[in-house]
């Protein structure tokens, strides 16, 4: 369908905030694209200024080939289903859904038609005549999602898509708006703050702080290798372990304890650096018995997750975080070693950024 | 044992005593109250139906009579009529205008909107019909609008206009503006936007206005009383005080009547309102 | 079904905490959702403030002028009006007529409004407290309707009530031919406006009242306090605000009552001639529009003095 790219994009709001500071960024055509952050990161508000609602200050917006930084939101081809779903509540289902195409002066029983294949399309069937308020929260969203395929968009803009749904409901929505997504094959943009929505949803997630980005790519990526210590502690549902460590002999010291250097980090670092040195919980390993480039502490908190367990571990000075298998979960105040694998380290320098690809 | 119930019986006496005539003090206050207030209105609820009306209250012997006289009288039904043209005609300029206004007001920052507000509700408070009467007056004979029902329109609307942007701007401030901005999304244009979606979510505000209205305009003398002269375009609130007698007395069977078929609709617009929205306390709602 | 209601019910709930979440945010520039800007803005406001200008506003600013001048309805000073300066206004205010006026307004607004309907208003408001719901729906009934009535209604309600021959009230009292209108007109018109006036206040008070915290009243109850320390030491000092909106707004009101004209004319013999109606007999009845306008103004300042005290109020109460 069509691609978006922004350029050198800037928003400013009266006064000289900034939400959004000078982005450059390509969202590939079909892709599912998350923008993510911490509130007040900017996401919204780059959303909001895709979509036009918004007033740009400099830079351009391109959807496909066509230049829409000055055109009104209802020419630019887009759909946006927002946080609260604004569906109209004095409208019905089926008149909430074709309400794009009566814009478009689509007769009305052309109209209705339309909204009727797509309820089905989204199992709404037998609900078209009610109200809004009438629905319950998933049947809501699926009616602010019916109202944007009706308009045939070029591009969707979800804003927090998933917030407005219990726990419960939402892991179920989450993984019919994946399908829905693959299905349609539309390029779509979507702002959320849950990094595990963002991993689980999108093919590359675009993390936002301050109005600028700080790491693009695919969920993968980010996970594994976060560029800086803000994207390393902000995705991932058990925070990184990140510990004040020196380079000394080639290898890195951590809380007294000798590691080797990350295998990404290799020549990259001088002897005496300090750095920060940091790895996933769910990346280390447990040992009873005694391991080399290990980590050696005693077990101070378990943390129940269902299937497995997160320890905290008292090293030296500093606590480490391991999650391992609930079969190995060792009893309150044992000795454990924890190993990590040099590929599944990483280091960050001085000022917070990953060292080495 | 004994000695308690002695000293309960011996304090619950006054303190029954004083039950005793707290309770007659709040029956007989409630009874001077409603003497005050239904005593007046009962000539309303009896005169009209009496086939001797006379300025007494008394029980009526029953008769539909004077209705039918009022009927008859060349003018009293026009001037109903001439009331819900003012009333209607009031209410949609106020309506249309102010719901317009208040919407932008509501939606974009126009510098010093505020206060602009205020002090257009102060305005309205302080230029009131009686204040400018005389200018007015002028003014419509200038403009030529003398003796015709939109010159009082116009000066009705204008004089509570302020009030009616004030509020409506309070509904509309509540509407989430996300409903908008997805009609917006759509390629809904403005005016569109507030027909489609503004004016259907402020239903309950847009209705209070428009009762608000017509009963501010149904009530009022002072206007139409100085600005109109012809007698077949001057509401009943004015026309009423025509209706004499040959003998030059107030002719009581067509005032009775007249007056019960004139009080109705507000009444009833007023508990309706009340019933359906509760009453609101807005700056000056009946003034 | 249940499941899902509660669902909607459950989703509906967090929507509202997401919105005032929401409030606080940056969310959209100016709040301009519709994307009218500045100039549609402008087109939308134009023709309610086009007829304020015109029909509220400019009259207003006329008076200045007009309270300047000679002017008069018929004659040669109607088509030919001198410029008198402030003759009117030293007319006025040396007019024995005007300052008898004056002093009747102040009269009918102190006995009208600030006793009458706000004592009364606030005693009934007060005693709805303790009665049974039926009682007290009967007596609000009751009391609105004399406010609801539309005012040519109500006057001749009362001309009927205090007529000489046939009037109710004598037949009650047994006052013979007590002429009431023509022998005590000020007290006729200040019980009349009680009538008329009195659901404003009871209305506003009950409100008030109801927002009183029980719990503080049972605890006042619980320390022994009879009805009258209730009233002094929980429930005026929750109400005070409200006893000052109510006074001012009601001062206002009756200040500017057009009503008892219907009942007395302002006679016998200016006996009755409040402001308003001065200032119709004075101009419209008696054609001297330049002084009549003056008196306007006059009337006007008082209005933006009583306006701004207010507002004044209502500022402090914000913050």
């Amino acid at each position: 369908m069509a691609s978006i790219v922004t350029t050198s994009l800037v928003k400013e709001y009266p006064g000289g905030v900034r939400g959004v500071n000078g982005l450059s960024l390509t969202v590939n055509d079909g892709e599912f694209f998350a923008l993510l952050g911490p509130s007040g990161c900017g996401k919204t508000t780059l959303l909001r200024t895709i979509a036009g609602l918004e007033k740009t200050t400099s830079g351009r917006i391109n959807i496909g080939d066509r230049d829409v930084t000055d055109l009104e939101p209802g020419k630019r081809k887009i759909a946006m289903v927002f946080q609260d779903y604004a569906l109209f509540p004095h409208m019905s289902v089926a008149d909430n859904i074709s309400y794009p195409l009566k814009i478009q002066k689509m007769r009305k029983t052309d109209r209705l038609e339309e909204a009727e294949k797509v309820g089905d399309g989204l199992s709404l069937q037998g609900l078209m005549e009610r109200r809004p308020g009438q629905l319950s929260g998933g049947q809501q969203q699926r009616v602010a999602l019916g109202r944007a395929i009706a308009s045939r968009p070029e591009v969707f803009l979800f804003d927090e898509p998933l917030s407005n749904l219990d726990a419960r409901l939402r892991l179920e929505a989450r993984t019919f708006l994946k399908k829905l997504q693959i299905d349609l094959g539309i390029t779509t943009v979507f702002v959320t703050h849950d990094q595990a929505e963002a991993l689980a949803l999108a093919d590359r997630i675009a993390i936002m702080k301050a109005g600028t980005l700080q790491q693009l790519g695919s969920p993968r990526e980010v996970f594994q290798r976060p560029a800086n210590i803000f994207v390393a502690s902000f995705v991932g549902s058990t925070p990184m372990n990140l510990l004040p460590a020196t380079v000394q002999d080639g290898r890195v010291l951590v809380s007294g304890t000798s590691l080797p250097l990350p295998a990404s980090a290799e020549g990259l670092v001088a002897e005496g650096q300090s750095v920060t040195w940091g790895a996933r919980p769910e990346y280390l390993h447990m040992s009873t018995t005694e391991t080399a480039d290990a980590f050696l502490g005693g077990v101070t908190i378990s943390e129940n997750l269902g299937a497995s367990v997160l320890l905290s571990i008292s090293v030296g000075e500093s606590n480490v975080r391991v999650v391992v298998g609930e079969d190995q979960e060792p009893s309150m105040g044992t000795s454990v070693w924890v190993k990590v694998e040099p590929r599944r380290s990483l280091l960050f320098d001085s000022d917070g950024d990953r060292i080495g690809k | 044992m004994n000695s308690m119930q002695a000293t309960a019986d011996s304090s619950a006496r006054p303190a029954l005593m004083r039950h005793f005539l707290g309770l007659m003090g709040k029956t007989l206050f409630i009874a001077l109250v409603l003497a005050f207030f239904v005593i007046p209105v009962l000539w309303l609820v009896f005169a009209p139906f009496d086939a001797h009306p006379s300025l007494t209250i008394k029980a009526p012997q029953f008769t539909f009579h004077n209705f039918e006289v009022l009927f008859q009288t060349p003018g009293a039904i026009a001037s109903l009529g001439n009331s819900i043209i003012l009333a209607l005609g009031t209410m949609i300029l106020v309506l249309v205008l102010g719901a317009l206004a208040s919407y932008a007001l509501s939606r974009v920052k126009i510098p010093g909107r505020d206060i602009l507000l205020y002090t257009l509700l102060l305005l309205s408070s302080i230029i009131t019909g009686t204040a400018a009467m005389v200018p007015t007056f002028l003014l419509m004979v200038k403009l030529g609008l003398i003796d015709s029902q939109l010159g009082v329109i116009l000066i009705l609307g204008s004089g509570i206009m302020p009030t009616v942007i004030f509020i409506l701007k309070d509904f509309m401030d509540s509407i989430p503006k996300s409903y908008e901005e997805s009609a917006r999304i759509y390629g809904a244009k403005p005016l569109r936007i507030l027909w489609d979606v503004g004016v259907p979510l402020a239903r309950p505000g847009l209705a209070t206005i428009a009762v608000w209205a017509v009963v501010q305009v149904w009530g009022n003398f002072l206007v139409p009383y100085i600005l109109l002269q012809t007698p077949s375009r001057t509401p009943a609130a004015v026309v009423i005080y025509t209706f004499y007698t040959e003998g030059g007395q107030p002719n009581l069977a067509l005032i009775s009547a007249f007056s019960l078929l004139f009080s109705i609709p507000v009444i009833a617009m007023y508990f309706f309102v009340n019933t359906r929205y509760g009453f609101r306390f807005y700056g000056g709602i009946k003034s | 079904m249940s499941e899902i209601d509660a669902d909607a019910a459950a989703s509906q709930k967090l929507r509202k905490s997401e919105r005032v979440k929401r409030k606080g945010n940056r969310t959209s520039e100016d709040g301009d959702s519709a994307g009218l800007g500045k100039g549609r803005a402008a087109a939308f406001v134009a023709p309610a403030m086009l007829l304020i200008a015109i029909f509220l506003v400019f009259p207003a600013l006329w008076t200045l002028y007009l309270g300047l001048t000679n002017y008069r309805l018929t004659g040669f000073a109607a088509t030919h009006p001198r410029f008198v300066g402030i003759d009117n206004y030293v007319n006025a205010l040396t007019d024995s007529r005007f300052l008898n006026s004056l002093g009747l307004t102040l009269l009918f607004v102190l006995g009208s409004a600030v006793i009458g309907q706000s004592v009364l208003g606030f005693a009934i408001a007060w005693m709805m407290t303790r009665v049974r719901k039926g009682v007290k729906s009967v007596v609000e009934f009751f009391v609105l309707l004399a406010w609801i009535v539309p005012s040519s209604v109500s006057t001749f309600l009362w001309l009927a009530l205090l007529d000489r021959n046939n009037g109710t009230l004598n037949t009650l009292f047994g006052t013979g031919t007590t002429a009431w209108l023509l022998q005590f007109p000020m007290q006729s018109i200040i019980v009349f406006n009680t009538w008329v006036g009195t659901a404003f206040s009871m209305l506003l008070f009950s409100s008030a009242l109801g927002a009183v915290p029980p719990t503080q009243l049972e605890s006042s109850k619980i320390a022994g306090a009879g009805a009258w320390a209730q009233l002094r030491d929980v429930i005026f000092p929750h109400i005070r605000s409200h006893v000052l909106t109510n006074t001012i707004l009601i001062t206002l009101w009756t200040f500017n009552t057009f009503t008892p004209y219907l009942l007395t004319a302002g006679g016998p013999d200016h006996r009755s001639e409040i402001l308003p109606v001065y200032i119709y007999r004075l101009a419209l009845s008696e054609g001297s529009l330049g002084q009549g306008s003056a008196v306007s103004l006059i009337m006007i300042l008082i209005n933006l003095v009583i306006a701004l005290v207010y507002l004044r109020i209502l500022r402090e109460k914000k913050s």
